[in-house]
């Protein structure tokens, strides 16, 4: 057989390089055969993830709301596991990991065998004192001080943190979490966690079992992880301390506060409330039994409820009415007796002995429920629901919460398809002018809607968020920019219902005298809203300050608690008179501490006027600019 | 269908070979020792189904009539060519788009245009009256095609194995080796650039095998002078490069700066290689394979599995495997007297040899990391079918050859 050129090149190819491979595997696993075995004994080379400082909370004065803490934690290696029964008992005794919830742990995350599994975390110093000898047993299992929450008191707003369940796990596949990652479950923790989370970093690890460096690569390659944004809110602590404090004991209800020209909600108090440090740990079955009790601490009542307004509704109904010409302030409509016959049905008002015949001021003064049924009577269902819109009682209003609730208010659509088509919706429409019936809002939609009253028919979206420290500086309006809409009343008519608001707190036989302060004027309006929930009236609140300036807006909401009047107004004096006496303390600008400050801060306190977010779109109405109120304390 | 007498029952006996140790070393890949319980992927017996459809394709190709399977190159080539523009269409996987996914099968036009390339390339250099400057032109623009097709996926690994069998057919289809090698000489001019001493060396070498052929002194050197331009320019070209390009090149030629991307693969692969030490650590009980370090040891780092369990002895015993496969085409090919299908084995010779070194030589870190697979070891159907088939193109060609003398 005759050898031909070509097959000589190819052989010798084939030789030159198939001798290179054996020389390499040569070299590789004879040669230095040994020194990877001890490296792959120790499996100290890897990639680890360096988790990024997840942004912490602040309060308007950057005092700490929600703070990280160390945390030890346990993690597991299921790739070194050699014994799997003693393992899953030790963890069965000492962490109460039962041995099923181990197994799909690990079962979980069977092809990612090298990848730590963070087993327990806050677990006690002592505890780990104690196991940390036996651990000598567990090759797989390793102590390491990770990052937990500490959070400053008991509150609906900032939620609370967890592991990372599967759903969302997938659902956040690209956004580079592990299954160890901590998310933020409810709350402010969830609505702002691409913010607070920050970027995690990847180190290679290259260390023997000695702790030597295997200088196999340059440390240089390592990603540095980038911390996550701390958030300032609009919330005070202080004044959160005293709302909380002086809410009464053993009734469920809220309290919101806000400031009128920003929006920014100064108190934020759902009661009963719980604590989210409690989330943090494993949850027994006690503390599950009293998250879940009949009064459920874990409801937000502000935004995650919605209730019957009552009264506090009806300057809305007198606003459509003047707006649309039915009455002047000065019409009086129907004389009150105790009620007023509307077809065959009696319609009560609340006061039995009657309040005679009303102008619109005296009837929000009094709270007189036939004027509002006489004006019903001239007023187009639809139109009404148009205006409640406008005035954002249906929609929810955008708070930087999760899972808002919307209010409800029907159309005639809406009963046509309820009670069938021929019914008669006059007697609903009649409930529905005093804020009861099917209407429905949120506490929170009413302190938006007195602050649009409070700040000339502005109204702003309310928020938490004032803005962001850390290694980013954003404000709100950088982050997302507030909804600012003008409410549909005329100016005239917002003159009126203010007059009324005036009327009910500080004329005589006024509803919310209550209410009344010194040091500054108070407008408000008190409601009792029949409900399905008790006999009792739920008690409702809404008012605003003004002192030299439109100052803050108070909601309080008291579920089956009574009379507004009675009830709910003394409370909005305590905190009126809390805010006044505190007046300078609160408005104070506080400079940016100096953890916050980078190079470009020269001098902290024009920083602070440039990140006050309402100051461009306050409208000319307003008799002073709120910069001014911010920076002239 | 199989002419017992022409029949290369040896080449098909270490091909079955190949494939069996695949699906052992798959095997092994799949599975994951947690304590004392074994959880198995599902990999390994979609192997073993594509290793018996290979198999099959064998037999059918080995049944298919000569002048059919003459005439169906060349539209199965421009089917190919039509294939390698769609997959450009597709949605990206991994920042490249190589790959059409079809029902939960993922298929690679690169892989067959590997193939079809070769036939095609073969079926032109190999006509009569060309001369050899025209059998080189033509051979590199039929390469071409696809070659830049792939680039824009982009497969910067895959078009090396193309280019290094265009050369073995050129040499096959006997153009004088002085032209391969000044085809050459740039490429090994650039790399020598990197060590200056190594110049010199790399040009006595070149003007003695150049003198060696009988070329004229003026040839030899225009060549010269022309090396040594390029050995220099090379430098300047470099630094006129953007830092990040620089980096990009030599994160290429060095994993190790890399240490979170393909440096981590190529660390680990090392070390489950280095620790399988003289007899290995048994089948099944790879510790470095157990812990899943390596994301994708069944596929391109299968090699990784094989030297950690199986030692040096086990990794030779391999390599000694593929040597022996790869004699046998050599001679096969020599064997083969119609210019165009010697010229096809030389290709698919080629091709597979080549993808065997760099992949077991990107393993042991001997060479850079390109995704390529090992042939017939690494788990992939598609990949597996094309090369069986390659094979069966050779096993074709021996059955269907002329008398032996």
């Amino acid at each position: 057989m005759i050898k031909s050129q070509a097959t000589l090149v190819y052989r010798i190819t084939l030789a030159v390089l198939f001798l290179l491979l054996a020389g390499a595997l040569f070299r590789l696993q004879v040669v230095k055969g040994k020194d990877f075995q001890r490296i792959a004994e120790s499996n100290f080379v890897r990639i680890r993830r360096i988790t990024a400082t997840r942004g912490e909370i602040y309060d308007h004065k950057y005092r700490p709301i929600a703070q990280n803490v160390p945390s030890h934690n346990l993690y597991l290696t299921s790739g070194k596991i050699r014994n799997l029964p003693a393992l899953s008992r030790f963890l069965e005794r000492n962490f109460a990991i039962p041995q099923a919830e181990l197994h799909n742990l690990v079962l979980k995350q069977r092809f990612k065998t090298y990848e730590e599994i963070l087993l327990a975390d806050n677990i006690p110093y002592e505890t780990m004192l104690i196991l940390s000898e036996q651990l000598n047993y567990y090759p797989e299992l390793s102590f390491r001080i990770g990052s937990s929450r500490n959070y400053m008191y008991p509150n609906h707003f900032t939620g609370y943190m967890g592991r990372i369940n599967e759903d969302e796990y997938e659902l956040y596949r690209a956004e580079n979490y592990s299954l160890n990652s901590y998310i933020g479950k409810t709350g402010l923790e969830r609505y702002y966690e691409v913010l607070l989370r920050g970027r995690d970093g990847r180190e290679i690890v290259q260390v023997d079992a000695q702790g030597r460096s295997l200088n196999l690569f340059d440390p240089a390659g390592n990603i540095e992880p980038l911390n996550g944004l701390s958030l300032v809110l609009t919330i005070d602590n202080d004044l959160q301390e005293f709302v909380s404090n002086t809410f009464p004991a053993g009734m469920n209800g809220a309290i919101v506060v806000s400031d009128i020209r920003s929006g920014g909600i100064l108190a934020y108090v759902s009661k009963p409330d719980y604590d989210p440090n409690l989330f943090m740990h494993k949850i027994t079955p006690d503390i599950w039994a009293t998250l879940n009790r009949a009064e459920k601490p874990m409801l937000d009542r502000i935004i995650h409820a919605s209730y019957p307004p009552g009264s506090v509704f009806k300057p809305l109904t007198a606003a459509l009415g003047l707006d649309s010409g039915i009455v002047t302030p000065y019409t009086r409509l129907a004389s009150c007796v105790g009620g007023m016959k509307i077809g065959n049905r009696f319609f009560k008002c609340w006061n039995s002995g009657g309040h005679g015949s009303n102008n619109v001021i005296d009837a929000l003064r009094v709270s007189c429920d036939v004027y509002f049924y006489d004006l019903s009577l001239k007023m187009n269902l639809d139109s009404f629901l148009g205006y409640a819109k406008d005035s954002h009682f249906y929609a929810k209003t955008g708070i930087d919460l999760p899972n808002e609730r919307r209010g409800f208010f029907p159309s005639i659509a809406w009963y046509r398809k309820t009670y069938g088509k021929h019914a008669s919706i006059l007697g609903h429409k009649v409930n529905l002018a005093i804020g009861q019936g099917e209407v429905l809002t949120t506490p929170i939609q009413m302190n938006a809607f007195y602050g649009a009253i409070a700040n000339n028919g502005l109204w702003t979206q309310p928020h938490l968020l004032k803005q962001t420290v850390g290694r980013g500086r954003l404000t709100r309006e950088q982050v997302m920019p507030l909804a600012k809409n003008r409410l549909p009343m005329k100016p005239l008519t917002l003159q009126t219902i203010q007059q009324g608001l005036w009327a009910v707190v500080n004329a005589p036989g006024g509803t919310g005298a209550n209410a009344k302060v010194n040091g500054g004027t108070v407008f408000g309006k008190s409601g009792s809203a029949e409900n399905a929930m008790g006999r009792t009236t739920h008690a409702w609140f809404c008012a605003y300050l003004l002192t030299s300036k439109p100052e803050i807006v108070v909601t309080v909401f008291l579920e089956n608690a009574g009379g507004g009047g009675a009830m709910a107004a003394p409370i909005t004096a305590r905190i009126f008179n809390y805010y006044i006496g505190n007046l300078e303390n609160i408005k104070k600008v506080t400079p940016l501490p100096s953890q916050f400050r980078t190079a470009e801060d020269v001098d902290p306190v024009p920083e602070e006027i440039d990140t006050e977010p309402t100051e461009p779109e306050t409208p000319a109405e307003n008799t002073t600019t709120p910069t001014g109120a911010q920076s002239s304390d | 269908m199989i002419n017992r007498k022409k029949f290369d029952f040896t080449l098909l006996a270490l091909l079955a070979t190949l494939i069996f140790l695949g699906c052992i070393a798959i095997f092994s890949a799949s599975t994951t020792m947690i304590g004392d319980q074994m959880s198995i992927q599902n990999n390994w017996w979609k192997q073993i189904i594509f290793a018996f459809l290979a198999f099959g394709a064998i037999a059918l190709l080995l049944k298919l009539p000569m002048p059919i399977f003459d005439i169906v190159v060349i539209p199965l080539f421009v089917l190919n060519i039509i294939a390698l523009v769609l997959v450009l269409f597709t949605p990206a996987v991994n920042g490249s788009h190589r790959w059409f996914s079809l029902g939960g099968i993922n298929l690679q036009p690169s892989e067959s245009a590997k193939l079809l390339t070769i036939l095609m390339v073969a079926r032109i250099i190999s006509k009569e009256h060309l001369n050899e400057y025209r059998q080189i032109l033509y051979g590199f623009l039929i390469v071409l095609l696809p070659v830049s097709l792939i680039m824009i996926e982009p497969d910067f690994g895959t078009t090396l194995v193309f280019w290094a069998s265009l050369l073995a057919m050129l040499i096959a289809a006997e153009v004088p080796l002085f032209f391969i090698l000044l085809m050459v000489s740039p490429i090994v001019s650039v790399v020598s650039s990197v060590w200056w001493p190594a110049i010199p060396i790399w040009l006595i070498i070149l003007i003695c095998l150049l003198l060696k052929s009988g070329l004229s002194w003026v040839t030899i050197t225009v060549s010269a002078i022309a090396n040594v331009f390029i050995a220099f320019i090379t430098p300047v070209f470099w630094m006129g490069l953007k830092d990040y390009q620089q980096n990009r090149i030599l994160t290429f030629l060095d994993p190790t700066r890399d240490p979170l991307g393909a440096g981590y693969q190529i660390i680990q692969a090392k070390i489950a290689i280095g620790s399988g030490s003289m007899f290995g650590k048994g089948w099944l009980l790879g510790t470095q394979k157990n812990m899943n370090f390596l994301p994708e040891h069944h596929t391109d780092f299968i090699f990784s599995v094989v030297g950690e369990e199986f030692g040096f002895i086990g990794s030779i015993f391999l390599l000694a495997i593929f040597a022996a496969f790869f004699s046998r085409i050599i001679r096969n090919a020599n064997d083969l007297k119609i210019k165009e299908r010697k010229v096809a084995a030389s290709g698919i010779m080629a091709y597979l040899m080549l993808q065997t070194f760099i992949n077991i030589g990107m393993n042991i870190g001997l060479v850079p990391a390109t995704g390529i697979p090992l042939p017939f070891i690494s788990y992939g159907g598609s990949n597996l079918l094309i090369n069986a088939i390659s094979v069966g193109v050779i096993l074709k060609y021996l059955n269907e050859r002329g008398f032996i003398k």
